[in-house]
């Protein structure tokens, strides 16, 4: 068969030592991510990229993403030990993760948590394999409308389900857009909102902006005495799960690849949805649904499945049609573009070699952190135990290198900054930061599609209208983005959401 | 929700909150100025849609969920945010900007030396043994790593004998 030849290629290149190594060192450093409470995903992918960019578009692309499912590997320990959730899509492993701290089965929760993150991990890396191509092909068909209807789709989703305002989430979105418009303008080549300045000729460095964003104003709301509590890595022994365990988390990892391989190829869903929804699963389908919150294995295996199924079904939309489908999806995004890579149909024609070695590689990145994750938590929550102020001193440093060797300037630290400020004021404002994100990212690929939509037809905007997918598209969007007006309510569970 | 909350009524703020409205008077502004500049840009020409015309969208969006916000507001205003550590953020804030000031001048390792040593040191109260160590690490050890490690080149010092021995 055609896709397991070239699947059989990729592992080929992915294997080699030097690429092992890249996934080694980010399922490591993905792992340190997640643990630490202060540094989300998108923080730290954005944060890393300058520690990839000399290395090889193949080896650096391996790298990033290990370090995007290692985060989601390593939020679940801080959530079950200490409940606090490292990442926000294992905020709700909190519940049920910590009651089983309590009741000493520490190490069976991580466990099983590991195994369920492994078996999602791996399904929805199976459903790439086999998607990647007639997706991609489909992809081809699609015209400029259309991609900017389902660019339309994922925003507004991601803004309905951002935050308790929808007003504040469009106007997060809006100036994640505005944001990117800076620089030569891609059609006319006219410079835009430049203020005369040379440097943002090239538009402002994403790097610099999402480091500022998301990392920076998070250690500048850091709260006074936020001292960590003392945590207790459990022991080996206690690491095993019991066989009534294995048993009963088993239809929960179901559950929970089919919810978050579902909604990963959603365009606008988060992976703390996800979770959500599959916490909710349980609630309504499980056996033993009467003992969740007070330390059920269904509400830890459930939800870490499906974080990390979403998060390795959410590339199938990013390999195939190029549509990041969530904040950290869209910062690897911008990690592809700088290694010259655009995610799409294309990559599969022009780049078929890379494309199929980092899919490999998120086979051998699942395994490897199988390995990793558990047997060493002792290391992990030694982490935890890193006094604040060398936490943040280290983290400071890691940003400036970050910014700085984007373009080598120190132009973009002062960028950074800036977007640290800005990031603080929003977080004070309660206006979430995640649409800003995504539409940063997607601004100028839906500025182009628009206006080379409105060529076609001459000015004419029924052409979003007249094609019969983009017509639904939009209508979608529409609706979603008027919910709040015809008295939709979000669903009970996702009003939580701490994504937001 | 703690008993606390429960006990004593949650005081509704009566008007709205100063910060919030700087922050709709900053956003319209934003606004209000892509929305007179798009239009120098050109909302449209012969060949179609100009450069103008997607800021203008996104310029009268930001206006409008302003003013959506500032009704939202007047109806019932939104909780007071936690206080934020202002010491911290000053702090912080102004060590970046010196330490992106002179890094041209005098090369990243001694920059960042002092940035890390004020860090640790000055505000973190750590011994000098532990801050002296991290931050020779971070900055002599992080320069060496990225430099022939990783091939990513750290700025040196603009000052003759400061860069000839390798600072």
């Amino acid at each position: 068969m055609d896709t397991l030849n070239e699947l059989l290629g990729g592992f080929a290149t992915a294997m080699t030592w030097q690429n092992l190594l890249f996934a080694f060192l980010g399922c490591l450093l993905g792992t340190i991510i997640g643990v630490l409470p202060g540094v989300g995903p998108v923080a730290g992918v954005a944060l890393l990229i300058p520690l990839t960019l000399n290395l090889d578009p193949a080896g650096s692309i391996i790298m990033l993403c290990a370090i995007f499912y290692g985060t989601q590997y390593g939020g679940t320990i801080t959530s079950v030990l200490l409940n606090t959730p490292g990442e926000a899509s294992s905020a709700i492993t909190t519940i049920d993760g910590y009651a089983m701290t309590k009741l000493g089965r520490a190490g069976a929760a991580l466990t099983l948590a590991a195994v369920g993150s492994f078996v999602g991990g791996t399904v929805a890396t199976i459903g790439l394999v086999f998607a990647a191509k007639p997706l991609g092909e489909l992809g081809l068909l699609v015209g400029p409308p259309e991609f900017f209807a389902l660019m339309v789709v994922g925003i507004s989703l991601l803004v309905a389900l951002a935050g308790k305002s929808m007003v504040k989430a469009i106007i997060s979105g809006a100036l994640g857009l505005l944001i990117s418009m800076v620089g030569i303008d891609p059609v006319a080549g006219a410079p835009r909102f430049t203020f005369g300045m040379d440097r943002l000729l090239d538009g402002v460095s994403f790097v610099a902006v999402i480091v500022g964003v998301f990392g920076l104003s998070e250690i500048l709301s850091y709260r006074k005495n936020a001292e960590t509590p003392l945590v207790h890595a459990p022991g080996m022994r206690s690491l095993l799960p019991t066989r009534t365990e294995w048993r009963r988390s088993t239809p929960a990892i179901a559950r929970g690849t089919g919810v978050g391989f579902g909604l990963g190829l959603i365009p606008g869903m988060t992976g703390s949805v996800s979770s959500l929804l599959s916490y909710a699963a349980e609630k309504k389908f499980s056996r033993f649904r009467h003992q969740l919150g007070k330390g059920a294995v269904e509400g830890v295996a459930g939800p870490e499945t499906a974080n990390n199924a979403h998060a390795n079904a959410a590339l199938i939309p990013l390999f195939t049609l190029g549509i990041p489908a969530s904040p950290t999806i869209a910062v690897l995004m911008g990690a592809f573009l700088q290694q010259g890579l655009t995610p799409g149909p294309a990559l599969f024609t022009e780049h078929s070699e890379i494309a199929w070695a980092i899919i490999a590689s998120l086979f051998i990145g699942n395994v490897l952190l199988l390995l990793l994750n558990v047997p060493l938590v002792g290391l992990w929550t030694s982490i935890l135990r890193v006094p604040t102020p060398i936490l943040t001193a280290v983290i400071l440093l890691f940003m400036v290198i970050g910014a700085y060797t984007i373009n080598f300037s120190v132009f973009d630290v002062f960028v950074m900054i800036g977007f640290g400020l800005l990031g603080l004021a929003l977080r004070n404002l309660d206006i979430p930061l995640a649409p800003m994100v995504l539409t940063l990212v997607l601004g100028p690929l839906m500025e182009r599609s628009l206006r080379e939509s409105l060529e076609i037809s001459q000015g004419d905007f029924s052409v979003f209208t007249s094609r019969p997918i983009s017509a639904v598209l939009i209508g979608v969007g529409v609706l979603i983005i008027c919910s709040p007006l015809l008295k939709f309510h979000k669903p009970k569970a996702l009003t939580e959401d701490p994504e937001a | 929700m703690t008993t606390e909350s429960l006990l004593t009524k949650p005081e509704r703020a009566q008007r709205v909150a100063p910060s919030v409205l700087a922050g709709i008077g900053a956003f319209t502004a934003v606004g209000v100025y892509v929305l007179v500049s798009s239009v120098d840009l050109g909302l449209w020409t012969s060949l179609g849609p100009g450069p103008g015309l997607f800021p203008f969208a996104m310029g009268g969006v930001l206006v409008a969920m302003s003013a959506l916000w500032l009704v939202q507001e007047l109806r019932r205003p939104s909780e007071k945010a936690e206080g934020i550590d202002r010491g911290m953020v000053v702090s912080v804030v102004v060590s970046l900007v010196l330490l992106a000031s002179v890094m041209d001048l005098l090369g990243f390792q001694l920059s960042m030396f002092l940035f890390l040593l004020y860090h640790l040191k000055l505000r973190g109260r750590r011994t000098w043994m532990t801050s002296v160590v991290i931050a020779l690490a971070g900055s002599v050890g992080a320069f060496y790593a990225f430099n022939y490690g990783l091939n990513v080149a750290l700025p040196v010092s603009a000052f003759t004998p400061l860069n000839l021995i390798g600072l």
